[in-house]
């Protein structure tokens, strides 16, 4: 008896529709599977033995045989369990295989039957809609996720429910509309006392999307300010969000009973991530923390603590949007168009910038710790800003403008720098010219000035780039001490 | 690449340098010496680990000393050195590197690019030592005997208790020309050796005008700035002593934007300078006003 069931690889961030097919044959008793699975699904045997069991339904005492199609294509993960046992079960007569046809599935099993949600359903429920499959068998966890896409989950808690619904004896429980975000609230600028510099900063690189390098002594508040820089971008457009959704399940990043990623993704690996892991790879590419920042905040804490191989491998990113994966089988793209926040201190041993404590690092040091940071990634920073040590009356201060108002002339500027950006006026291109000769300017440093300047304007919602817009965007010029080794 | 030798008793060898009472027999040179080393010449000496504060005056003071017709002799060491060439350079001027090697060597390495500009910019890389002779530390005492010997007058703008640049400032003492000393915090280690130097009866620098009246010379006209009143109002503020910019913003009640704007305005017009998040003015409240 053969059977068929549908399911879905995952290859980067797409899906690929997969046939499983079940075979039983007279013989004695075996379980092969064949079609490239990995070790992860060669596992699926044991536990699709065990869940069939536990559902109370009849293991067949046959040779049985489980193509996965197309066989040229590697299978990973566990998402194989739910299809591979629905395709014994139709083959062995315990389930109509009509029915079956109809729908797609995927999900891991338990030993009990339970089953488990994997990642990557949304992408799954996609490609299931444009194979013409209306119908998602998948995990109750899932199922909200699923429904994003357009199919109707069916949600099912056991295998044993999926067989008896496949039968007809059983009604699916209707998905639940997602609920509104109610995680916990982003962090607010209201926390944030004094530093208003460096609050402007933020608020010019989220109006228009400029990298940010906020430098200074430790415990100065750099981190803080990064954290909340996501509460002042605009929201994500549906579009975006599903977008962003669709990396944040693949990545099996989206937090519990939150199936719709809302607001921009902020994160921030630590420096001792590998290369990979920040700007994705792995043996079945996977993305990493580039792509997840995907339209949102990619913070690097301690810019010059992350080896230099990793913030290279930045560079493409930052350039394109994308990063892309070459590998033998083929090439894979991911989106990864997100705002960097670097910090660093002025210095290795971190005292540099603070009038209380001497620094002790030697030149040289200095200068190998700035060095790490090429040009060009340091080209890529609009914005630079040194936050110095803040005085204890500042701390006492009162509280900040809160998030929400920041945030509301942001978006006034997006649109503005959207719709009509302000042109540059004369006389803030005859300053540019000047600084270009006094500062020592590059054509690059004077395009990432020029790009702010606009952004200024923007937010100060004048009709040109004035003087005092180009003025201001000046002064996040990288300083020369950075620019060049000293 | 032009090089020179110039010997002792030739008559192109300067009459400054030969006043020393062990003069070098020759002095090797990257550029043409031919004329430079006839002007009138400052040496403007200090620390390899400077402060922001010391950077800043050296530059200043040398692009000033520069812009008024003087050369700036120094030791292309890091630090003060490197600034005081730099600020030269800023100003168009001819400066001359004094070094403890061979003037084939670059040294200090990162220096080499900085070397190539001062040659191109009319000025010298000299040398009592062969080519080819690798520095050593024992070279460099007798390397500031030769700057001091080129100048008029010696400046030591930042220098610990004990520090070449004091060596320098020895020298010049022996050789009675004029020795300046720039004041510093007396709580500064940087400052210890300058502020010494006051006591022992350097004259304490306030400006590159102190040092061209002590040569008899006119002060070139300071280009008087024009600035907003914005500006104005941010250097009122820096007039009492460096500050960042967020207590700038609360010291003025202007907005961070205007601010940050003001502050361009003020380094464009070479009022004022920046140092990690720090600003200061870079010169004296009532020539700046």
């Amino acid at each position: 008896m053969l059977a068929r069931a549908t399911t879905h690889a995952l290859v980067g961030l797409e899906a690929r529709s997969i046939e499983v097919e079940a075979h039983l044959q007279r013989g004695v008793p075996a379980f092969a599977i064949v079609g490239l699975p990995d070790k992860g699904v060669q596992e699926a045997k044991e536990r699709v033995r065990s869940g069939i069991a536990s559902a109370e339904l009849e293991w067949p005492m046959r040779r049985i045989t489980v193509n996965l199609a197309p066989a040229d294509l590697r299978k990973e993960g566990s998402g194989f369990d739910l299809p591979i046992a629905l395709a014994i079960l139709a083959a062995s007569q315990q389930i109509p295989l009509d029915r079956l046809d109809e729908h797609a599935a995927l999900g891991e099993l338990a030993l009990d039957g339970r089953i488990r949600p994997v990642p990557g359903a949304i992408v799954a429920a996609e490609a299931a809609r444009a194979a013409g499959l209306a119908r998602l068998l998948c995990a109750a966890e899932s199922a909200p996720e699923a429904a994003l896409a357009g199919v109707e989950p069916i949600p099912v808690r056991h295998l044993a429910e999926a067989g008896a619904y496949l039968r007809g004896r059983h009604e699916p429980e209707p998905v639940a509309e997602p609920s509104p975000y109610a995680g916990p609230p982003l962090p607010d600028l209201r926390d944030v006392r004094g530093q208003e510099r460096a609050r402007r900063a933020l608020e010019i690189a989220a109006a228009g999307r400029h990298n940010l390098l906020l430098g200074g002594p430790p415990g100065t508040g750099k981190t803080m300010l990064a954290r909340r820089l996501p509460g002042i971008l605009p929201p994500l457009t549906r579009e975006e969000a599903l977008e962003v959704t669709r990396i944040h399940s693949v990545a099996g990043a989206l937090p519990a009973g939150q199936p719709l990623v809302e607001h921009p993704p902020f994160r921030a690996p630590h420096h001792t991530a590998s290369t990979p892991a920040i700007v994705g790879g792995g043996p079945g590419p996977r993305p990493g923390e580039a792509t997840l920042a995907h339209r949102g905040v990619l913070l690097l804490d301690e810019l010059g603590e992350f080896p230099r191989p990793s913030l290279e491998a930045l560079r493409q990113p930052l350039e394109d949007g994308s990063v892309a994966i070459a590998r033998i089988g083929g090439r894979l793209v991911f989106p990864a168009r997100f705002l960097l926040v670097g910090t660093m201190n002025l210095c290795p041993c971190g005292a540099r910038g603070d009038p209380a404590v001497e620094c002790s690092c030697s030149a040289a040091r200095i200068a190998a710790y700035r060095e790490k940071l090429s040009r060009a990634l340091l080209d890529r920073f609009d914005l630079v800003v040194t936050v110095p040590r803040a005085r204890s009356r500042e701390v006492a201060g009162a509280a900040g403008e809160p998030s929400s108002a920041v945030a509301e002339r942001v978006m006034a500027a997006d649109v503005r720098l959207r719709e009509r950006p302000p042109p540059i006026g004369e006389a803030a291109a005859a300053m540019i010219a000047r600084a270009i000769d006094s500062l020592g300017l590059s054509a690059r440093g004077h395009a990432r000035i020029s790009r702010v300047s606009v952004t200024i304007a923007a937010l100060a919602g004048s009709g040109q780039v004035a003087p005092e817009h180009m003025a201001e965007a000046l002064s996040y010029r990288s300083p020369s001490e950075l620019a060049a080794a000293a | 690449m032009t090089y020179g030798v110039l010997r002792r008793p030739d008559a192109a060898f300067p009459p400054l340098l030969a006043q020393l009472h062990d003069p070098p027999r020759r002095l090797h040179a990257r550029g043409d010496p031919v004329g430079v080393l006839e002007q009138p010449a400052v040496a403007v000496v200090g620390a390899r680990s400077c402060s922001a504060y010391g950077a800043q005056v050296a530059r200043t003071l040398s692009r000033d000393l520069a812009a008024a017709g003087l050369v700036v002799v120094s030791g292309l060491a890091r630090g003060v050195d490197a600034e005081a060439h730099r600020g030269a350079l800023d100003a168009g001027g001819t400066t001359v590197a004094v070094l403890g090697c061979g003037i084939d060597r670059d040294y200090p390495a990162r220096h080499a690019e900085l070397a190539r500009r001062i040659v191109a910019g009319g000025g010298l890389v000299v040398s009592e030592y062969e080519p080819g002779i690798e520095p050593a530390p024992w070279r460099f005492p007798a390397r500031n005997r030769v700057i001091a010997g080129l100048a008029l007058a010696t400046v030591v703008v930042e220098a610990r208790e004990r520090s070449g640049a004091l060596i320098t400032a020895d020298f010049a003492l022996e050789l009675g020309r004029e020795v300046f000393a720039v004041p510093g915090e007396i709580t500064s280690a940087l400052s210890a050796g300058t502020n010494r130097l006051i006591r022992q009866g350097a004259a304490p620098l306030l400006g590159a005008e102190d040092v061209l009246a002590a040569l008899g010379l006119e002060e070139a006209p300071a280009p008087r700035a024009e600035v907003t009143d914005a500006a104005a109002g941010v250097l009122a503020v820096l007039a009492d002593g460096p500050r960042g910019q967020d207590e700038l913003v609360r010291a003025t009640g202007q907005a961070t934007s205007a601010v940050a704007a003001a502050l361009v305005e003020l380094e464009l017009a070479g009022l004022a300078a920046e140092a990690d998040g720090v600003h200061r003015a870079t010169r004296l409240p009532e020539r700046a006003a």
